[in-house]
């Protein structure tokens, strides 16, 4: 599809999907219910050695699949099984297909299987006149609806009951009622006979164990052992990077799965099915379809290869903010949410992911979840640098990025004169209530801050710092938004550190960080960026560089590693800034032993702290500040879901979703009022100026605040006024 | 055997501890309501489960499975072994039998020696491999509870596809080796 009719389309069903009543409810009650679920699962449990045994049994198969592939193969044709590779969707449904003409089929069932999805199976067969019935309840729905899945484990999440109703009335041609333990009941007889007429079973499989030649599949219904039992032929259609290498190996990803995936200890059933087993009176006869369509070319691709370790469990769904919003239909293809994109790319060609790469707000929810430890953000990242490549990110932007950032001095210049134009609008104040014409949408539902009279660049030389004897001397690195927007933050700063005896410096030839261009996929000028701020933030030898956003500081810890990697030189100096790169809040805890410096200085106002995306799951802040807090003599009342993204992302909330990103702010304001603090602290100035402007948009009377400030303003109504 | 008790509640499993073969039959015949699919099982054709429950005066099928099965009201069968953390019990299916009356039934009956119950899943491994090198083709189940799902507005609902009830009778001296059920 040709991009502007594509990108149309996309944002026609993002419309849709806020319209659809339920959805989010539905969704933000699942998300809530799981992630209280999962935790009670995995209590006792060491969650990261976990993973790290996960991917390594997955590595290790990926590393030397044709061995295993060839072991597998062995074992289970020894015990009466015919093993089919299938290098693309058509030759795996073709082999089933001319396997149900040859054998007469003429109905089938079928057990969940999202290989099947993936490869558009039922419509091949279907088109080939065989009768083909979903058995799995939420894969019924689905397919009585004529929809596809919208979750890998809960299919028909996105319905109600009263849909269901419906659609079972239609089925049976009585009326059903809307009751749950009723429509259970009607799935059961309806499905029943379907069973017993069939001639051909398919399901998947969770596992394909080299060792034996067998399949593990783990179900709750119990459908998958019925369509594996009854039917005469049973084929199973799994795709390659299911193989594992031992029983061992096979048990440790089901003791996982069901806790990641619904918070369940365990399925109801897990059945291990090697070879031809007995059925009526001869041997079954079983069909083992292992698919390649794409997993091979996903493998040589050092970047994404790590999706190859996903176990399926759909958990980077049930904690995805967008997921959340606009649902599986949307944020996703066959495969929905963060691994659904990556899979979307390699399975159905990136065309077909091009949106939703662009629909993650990059909060990293899901690499903390994921049982397989994949860096799952990092990987849609880098499709997105791709499609830059491929697509061009819009002539617009590119002309912002390549010829406007890379030069520091033009940039700051258009910035400075951004001040003066809009006063216009801001009449004065700090933030921008409204804006005139197509720009409205954006001040609709949260105030903007203004650009700052001067930027702090301007105001560091005024800035007094009399220490005599200072215990470190830091680097500071603002950021645009603090630079330009937030000024006062590094006065704050100032006063802050040196209340420790810290000595701060403002490298002037500091630029933006290059995060907006990297995540729009602009690879180069963030290349630029990057070498321009080593240089700048080097050169006075500071002890530390030190930011006060979590964005800016993964970008200096982590991107410009990657983005100068090529180069051993810049290489180099890229780790000697990664390495004393550091946010303030954990400058101030961990180096410098500093929670007692600020002992009792603060009023006893209640506060909540909203963990900022980046900062909790980027650097792995989260502690220090809310120890800062306390100790400064501030209540800390914790929200609910203190950790989940506040929709700001970047130029995500302005140009690319900005319709989702409020329905994500106004959750968290929800959560900031139920707290009943009076104040909302956090980190970021990205998430300062999202919550800033949903509270004073909404006229709540609570504060938003950098965790700096509090400090700072409570250190000048102290003693320690100078 | 109280873990397992535990877990196996947790999942809405029932599980009740039989002095002897006498009271197992009564228990079966308080709570099933038809015909039952006995599989010969070995260690319950040693304690002649079937004269039992005949006696008992409940109707038992044992042959003729495949036309019989999908109007039976219960499936009786033993276990290879269990596991406490989870409540679960083993059972090799590889007949067609077994798994026949261990899945259409709306009721599953398991006779389960409580020197078969391990403590965590991961001891059982040993024993499934065993399993797969003794016999060429294998069913092998971990069945936790009776079927379940949460499809609809994840509300849990007991008994979809698979048995409604499982339950488990704990019969002390009916056999200690994982390799028979
Ligand atoms: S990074 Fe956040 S928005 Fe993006 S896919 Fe992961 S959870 Fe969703
Ligand atoms: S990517 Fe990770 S979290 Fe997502 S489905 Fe796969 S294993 Fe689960």
């Amino acid at each position: 599809m040709i991009k502007p009719e594509r990108s149309r389309n996309y944002q026609n069903r993002i419309q849709d999907a806020l319209l659809k009543p339920n959805l989010q409810e539905t969704l933000g009650k699942f998300a809530d219910a799981y992630v209280l679920a999962r935790e009670a699962a995995f209590a006792g449990q060491d969650f990261e050695a976990l993973r790290d045994s996960i991917a390594e049994i997955k590595d290790e198969v990926r590393n030397n699949l044709p061995k295993y592939l060839e072991e597998f193969t062995t074992n289970a044709e020894a015990a009466g099984a015919k093993v089919f590779l299938a290098k693309t969707a058509e030759d795996a449904n073709r082999y089933i297909l001319d396997l149900a003409r040859a054998r007469g089929v003429k109905k089938i069932v079928k057990s969940k299987s999202m290989a099947s999805e993936e490869t558009h199976l039922n419509r091949a067969l279907i088109e080939a006149g065989v009768d083909v019935l979903e058995t799995d309840l939420g894969e019924w729905i689905v397919q009585l609806a004529g929809e596809r899945p919208s979750h890998m484990v809960l299919p028909a999440i996105h319905m109600v009951k009263e849909e269901v109703a419906e659609l079972f009335s239609k089925a049976t041609g009585r009326t059903e009622s809307a009751e749950i333990p009723h429509l259970v009941r009607v799935a059961r007889e309806q499905l029943r006979q379907a069973y017993l007429d069939a001639d051909l079973g398919i399901t998947g499989a969770n596992a394909a164990i080299a060792e034996t030649g067998g399949l593990a599949l783990v179900t709750n219904e119990g459908n998958a052992r019925l369509t594996s039992t009854l039917p005469k032929i049973h084929v199973a259609l799994v795709g390659i990077e299911k193989l594992v290498p031992t029983l061992e190996d096979a048990h440790n990803i089901i003791n996982v799965l069901p806790k990641n995936a619904t918070g369940q200890l365990i399925t109801s059933y897990i059945s291990w099915i090697r070879g031809a087993v007995p059925c009526g009176d001869a041997a079954k006869e079983l069909h083992i379809v292992l698919l390649d369509n794409g997993r091979s070319a996903l493998a040589e691709s050092a970047v994404c290869r790590d999706a190859l370790r996903c176990i399926k469990c759909g958990a980077c769904a049930n904690v995805c903010p967008v997921y959340q919003i606009v649902g599986g239909h949307v944020f996703g293809h066959v495969y929905i949410s963060a691994i659904g994109i990556i899979l979307t790319a390699f399975f159905h060609g990136l065309d077909n992911a091009a949106e939703l790469v662009k629909a993650c707000i990059g909060c990293r929810a899901c690499v903390a979840v994921c049982p397989s430890k994949i860096d799952l953000e990092s990987i849609i990242l880098h499709l997105r640098e791709v499609l830059g490549e491929e697509e061009g990110i819009g002539t617009g932007k590119s002309l912002v990025f390549k010829k406007i950032m890379r030069n520091r001095k033009l940039f700051h210049g258009m910035l400075r004169a951004a001040s003066l134009l809009q006063k216009p609008v801001t009449r004065g104040e700090r933030s921008i209530r409204h804006l005139p014409l197509f720009f409205s949408g954006l001040t609709e539902w949260r105030t903007l801050p203004a650009i700052a009279d001067k930027p702090l660049r301007d105001l560091w030389n005024t800035l007094p710092q009399k220490l005599e004897k200072p215990r470190y001397r830091v680097a500071f690195f603002a950021g645009c938004l603090n630079d330009f927007v937030y000024p006062e933050l590094g006065q704050d700063l100032v006063k802050v550190l040196n209340h420790m005896n810290v000595d701060v410096s403002f490298p002037l030839e500091q630029n933006c960080c290059g995060v907006p261009a990297l995540y729009s996929g602009d690879r180069e000028t963030a290349t630029a960026l990057a070498k321009q701020n080593i240089d700048a933030m080097l050169q006075s030898a500071p002890d530390f560089v030190i930011t006060t956003c979590p964005t800016c500081t993964m970008s200096l810890q982590r991107d410009f590693l990657d983005l100068l990697k090529e180069n051993p030189e810049w290489t180099s100096k890229a780790q000697q800034l990664s390495a004393i790169t550091m946010d303030i809040s954990r400058f101030i805890v961990d180096e410098l032993d500093g929670s007692s410096a600020f002992a009792g200085v603060a009023d006893l106002s209640s506060v909540t702290y909203h963990d900022s995306c980046h900062l909790k799951r980027g650097a792995g802040v989260w502690q220090q500040p809310r120890e800062l807090l306390e100790r400064s003599g501030h209540t800390l009342a914790e929200m609910a879901h203190s950790d989940r993204c506040c929709g700001f992302g970047g130029s995500y909330s302005f140009t690319g979703h900005p319709e989702i990103a409020r329905r994500i702010l106004a959750d968290k304001i929800r959560d900031i009022e139920t707290s009943q603090a009076d104040c909302v602290a956090m980190d970021c100035p990205g998430c300062l100026m999202q919550i800033k402007g949903g509270l004073e948009k909404q006229e709540k009377p609570i504060r938003a605040a950098h965790t700096i400030e509090l400090l700072a303003e409570a250190l000048r109504k102290t003693k320690f006024e100078d | 055997m109280d873990d397992f008790i535990a877990a196996l509640t947790k999942v809405n499993g029932c599980c009740e501890q039989v002095a002897d073969i006498g009271a197992a039959a009564a228990y079966i015949a308080r709570h099933s309501d038809g015909p039952l699919l006995l599989p010969p099982q070995p260690s319950l054709l040693r304690i002649g489960l079937r004269e039992e429950l005949v006696r008992a005066g409940l109707p038992v099928i044992d042959n003729d499975w495949r036309a019989q099965a999908p109007t039976a009201d219960s499936g009786i069968t033993g276990a290879n072994f269990a596991i406490a953390a989870t409540g679960s019990i083993v059972l090799d299916s590889t007949q067609e039998a077994v798994r026949l009356a261990s899945t259409l039934p709306e009721r599953h009956f398991v006779l389960l020696d409580p020197a078969k119950i391990l403590p965590e899943a991961t001891d059982g491994i040993p024993i499934v491999r065993r399993i797969h090198q003794e016999t060429p083709q294998t069913y092998l189940a971990y069945i936790t509870g009776p079927s379940r799902t949460a499809d609809i507005e994840r509300v849990l609902t007991i008994g979809v596809h698979g048995p409604a009830e499982l339950h488990i009778l704990l019969l002390p001296g009916l056999s200690d080796d994982p390799m028979e059920s």
